[in-house]
């Protein structure tokens, strides 16, 4: 198992000209982010702060207006050809081909990547299987309800196994204890592979769930808080929500976070 | 696997009661027709009776079936090909599509028959004409088609695929193309019909072999039973071609609901 690249955000900026108004939207504003191989994170932020652009930049599907996503030492987005297999994504809602199986579905990527014919067959089948699919193999994406085409979607990011994995509020549509336990599934799969997980979320619960790290978006992307989560008491957690969501709320980090933050930080100093 | 499809028989031709009821009336009507023309002062030749239909069906050429069917089918391939390929063409390249599209659309507007003159002026052999009109006909709509629908392929999965970044053709054999196929199908349909109509005409002219050029000399003959043999062919014909498409369809198709 390799160590995937740390990912490097230095002064990112993303410009988007509307078409229709000719106006400019700022997505992205200065973002400065560094992330750790291995890490989990999670990323909150309120609707159309720039978490999904951030998403396309690092997927490489649109180059940064200024500024910089170094992973390794390669861009996503000028060495596009480069991460082919290294990084996947979990989409909101399934992104399932209608006229593939759901093993079909799941070998996408390695059909990509150029593995041979039968690998690639083995590989989806454990995969699936693993995500306990493995009687619905043939079955097509119509075929199956939406946690289940979620399941084949989740498959179908691991069996590259990714050195980076994406996920674009991957579970926000389904109900809480499919969510869940999806969640679980994914996170658990995510650590096992070592691979690096980054998760954009609306739930403040999923996000504290998630582990390691939460950064919190402003409008324009502006990381308002960067809070490790290790650093908090479990008993403290319902003060970590409400301060998380008072930052989300006025757009400025609330205070509460900081002191924390700092405390554990003079903690270790000692 | 208890998912492995049940497989549904496919009617292909399906004759449902009404459609045969319909039919026997319209067949019994002109048999009393043809029997009352001298009577209604109408010429006997003008309306044959079924007998005189059925003695000239007897009578038809295999051959000139076949040629007209290989016209059809090989003028049918060429333009999908080059339609597709265009299609593919102006998809990637929007210059290229803002330069294209006016003069298809200019292609498109010209009637068919003076798409027959011009290449009766221009062009010395006979297939050659032929071919030439079935696909400066047929090509266009495959074109507008195909381009079409690539366009509507949804937002969501082209980004997923791109998210996995694939070479420019596996995106389009991996994506496009089987996100097209529904399309395609319906285009093949339309374009079917088209060809079986436009070719009859474009071998009216000049063509001494084909389903066309039975038609003429029927008309020459004044055999109004001949024209009706050859024409019960063709339509026949264009069911035959729709049910195979049909057949392919659902083949291919499965996937749908
Ligand atoms: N292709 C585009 N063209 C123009 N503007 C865009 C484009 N993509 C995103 N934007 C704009 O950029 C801003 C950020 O959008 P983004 O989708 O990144 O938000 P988000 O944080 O993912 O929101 P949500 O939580 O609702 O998914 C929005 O104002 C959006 O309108
Ligand atoms: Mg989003």
């Amino acid at each position: 198992m390799s160590v995937p690249p740390p990912i490097d955000v230095r002064g990112l900026r993303k410009v988007f000209w509307q078409t229709t108004t000719g106006q400019a939207v700022i997505a992205i504003d200065q973002l400065d982010l560094t992330i750790a191989p291995r890490e989990v994170l999670a990323i909150v932020g309120q609707t159309g702060c720039g978490k999904s652009t951030f998403f396309d930049l690092m997927i490489g599907l649109e180059a940064p207006t200024e500024g910089s996503i170094r992973i390794g030492d390669k861009y996503p987005h000028a060495d596009f050809d480069h991460f082919r297999g290294k990084i996947a994504t979990v989409f909101q809602q399934d992104r399932l081909l209608p006229w593939r199986s759901a093993l079909d579905n799941a070998k996408l990527p390695l059909e990509l990547i150029g593995m041979d014919e039968d690998e690639q067959r083995k590989r989806a089948l454990t995969w699936l299987k693993r995500l306990g699919l493995g009687q619905f193999t043939n079955a097509y994406p119509h075929e199956l309800s939406g946690g289940m085409r979620q399941r084949v979607a989740i498959a179908r990011a691991f069996v590259v196994q990714p050195d980076i994995l994406l996920a674009d509020e991957a579970f926000g549509h389904l109900d809480e204890v499919t969510a869940a336990e999806l969640r679980e599934t994914f996170l658990a799969l995510a650590r096992e592979c070592g691979s690096t997980a980054i998760l954009i979320t609306h739930q403040l619960e999923e996000a504290i769930s998630v582990g390691d790290r939460i950064v919190v978006f402003g409008k324009s992307a502006k990381l308002l808080a960067d809070i490790h989560v290790a650093q908090w008491p479990k008993s403290k957690y319902a003060l970590l929500r409400e301060a998380i969501q008072f930052t989300l709320q006025n757009n400025r980090l609330d205070p509460r976070l900081k002191r924390i933050g700092a405390k554990a930080k003079r903690k270790k100093k000692r | 696997m208890p998912h492995d499809e049940i497989r549904e028989p496919v009617r292909v031709l399906t004759f449902p009661r009404q459609t045969f009821v319909s039919l026997l009336v319209f067949c019994v009507f002109w048999e009393v027709l043809s029997h009352l023309a001298p009577v209604l002062g109408i010429p006997p030749f003008a309306i044959p009776s079924l007998v005189r239909i059925a003695k000239s069906i007897a009578t038809i050429t295999p051959i000139d079936i076949v040629v007209t069917l290989a016209r059809v089918i090989g003028a049918l391939i060429a333009s999908f090909v080059l339609g597709l390929a265009m299609a593919m063409a102006m998809y990637r390249s929007d210059r290229l599509e803002k330069y294209l599209h006016p003069i298809v659309r200019l292609f498109m507007a010209v009637p068919v028959v003076s798409w027959i003159l011009f290449a009766v002026l221009w062009f010395p052999g006979v297939e050659f004409r032929i071919g030439f009109v079935l696909v400066v006909v047929c090509g266009p709509v495959f074109m507008v088609d195909t381009l079409d629908a690539m366009r509507s392929v949804p937002r969501e999965l082209r980004h997923m695929m791109q998210s996995f970044r694939p070479t420019g053709l596996q995106f389009f054999i991996k994506l496009m193309l089987p996100a097209i196929v529904p399309t395609i199908f319906t285009s093949w349909k339309v374009n079917i019909s088209l060809a079986i109509r436009v070719v009859t005409i474009a071998e009216l002219v000049g063509a001494v072999t084909g389903i066309g050029h039975q038609l003429s000399v029927a008309q020459e003959l004044f055999s109004v039973a001949d024209v009706f043999a050859w024409t019960i062919v063709l339509v026949a014909l264009l069911f035959m071609l729709e049910a195979i498409v049909a057949r392919v369809e659902h083949r291919l198709l499965r996937w749908r609901a």
